[in-house]
């Protein structure tokens, strides 16, 4: 069984191409630099301390986090979709919370895998914690088992709509969902 | 100006009414993974809704970098705690309520 906080391996990291890695590198390091930029508000002096905290940060987040391709059209689609659905959640389940009746009929569900392992796999699963009636509990090879709130609901088909953005975000994975 | 107050005041009150409901869950639901349910989903939306309406207020575009990027870190916590904190009650035997 494998874990959210699995660690990827080592040797993975080097076996993918350098211009790819140099790629990855350098947009890590412009995101790393974006928050320190944000953090200090701005002030000249603090680069002094600031380029090698981010030349650090790359270094050691390429270590823990092998470089995987994702798709700028998907992440541009994803935000809306995402930022929709978790408002949607929360207005759920502060109607179930407030109702005298307390309208919920929990349940545990297996949905199994279209999604490669490692990266895609870890970021739906944190995903649909966050959106309407469903909570990720246990990731397995196979499949993920979820906790969801009201198992009458129509949970299934939206699973397979956040699945597809999230193949969509992760390009490689998209073939591999397709051909399934 | 004003739109704009009026704006903030309706947003902050609506991310109020979200953490309210969140805390309305965590004493109604019946077990850990409903809970989890309340707290994430609502408490995610309640905070999205007070940022966007402190976003309105403030005159620097770092502050309002800074305040997203504590966004994104909650959003980011709160789904991989709640998952930790449901594994791990899921591993030590504890069942799901049902009707």
């Amino acid at each position: 069984m494998r874990t959210i906080d699995q660690r990827h391996d080592l040797s993975l990291t080097f076996c993918i191409p350098a211009i790819f890695m140099f790629w990855t590198a350098c947009i890590r390091a412009m995101l790393f630099a974006l928050i320190w930029l944000v953090l200090t508000g701005g002030v000249i002096n603090s680069w002094s301390i600031g380029v090698p905290v981010v030349l650090l940060s790359t270094l050691v987040s390429i270590i823990l986090l092998p470089p995987t391709p994702w798709s700028f059209i998907g992440l541009i689609r994803i935000i809306p979709f995402f930022l929709w659905h978790s408002l949607c959640a929360a207005i759920d389940v502060a109607k179930r919370a407030l109702h005298p009746q307390l309208p919920i009929s929990p349940d545990l569900y297996h949905y199994y895998w279209h999604l490669s392992s490692g990266v895609p796999q870890i970021f739906m699963a944190n995903m649909v914690s966050l959106l309407p009636g469903t909570l990720s509990v246990e990731l397995h090879d196979k499949y993920l088992c979820l906790h969801v709130l009201d198992q009458t609901g129509d949970f299934i088909s939206q699973l397979s709509i956040v699945e597809s953005y999230v193949a969509r975000l992760f390009t490689p994975t998209l073939i591999a969902y397709r051909s399934k | 100006m004003l739109i704009i107050d009026i704006l903030t005041v309706i947003l902050l009150l609506a991310g109020a009414v979200f953490f309210l409901a969140g805390t309305v869950g965590l004493l109604r639901f019946p077990d850990i993974y409903t809970r989890l349910h309340a707290l994430t989903k609502a408490d995610n939306a309640g905070l999205g809704l007070v940022i966007a309406g402190l976003a309105l207020q403030v005159e620097s575009w770092f502050v309002v970098a800074k305040l997203l990027l504590i966004w994104l870190l909650v959003l980011l916590a709160s789904a991989s705690v709640a998952h930790l904190i449901a594994k791990t009650a899921r591993q030590k035997g504890i069942k799901p309520w049902t009707k």
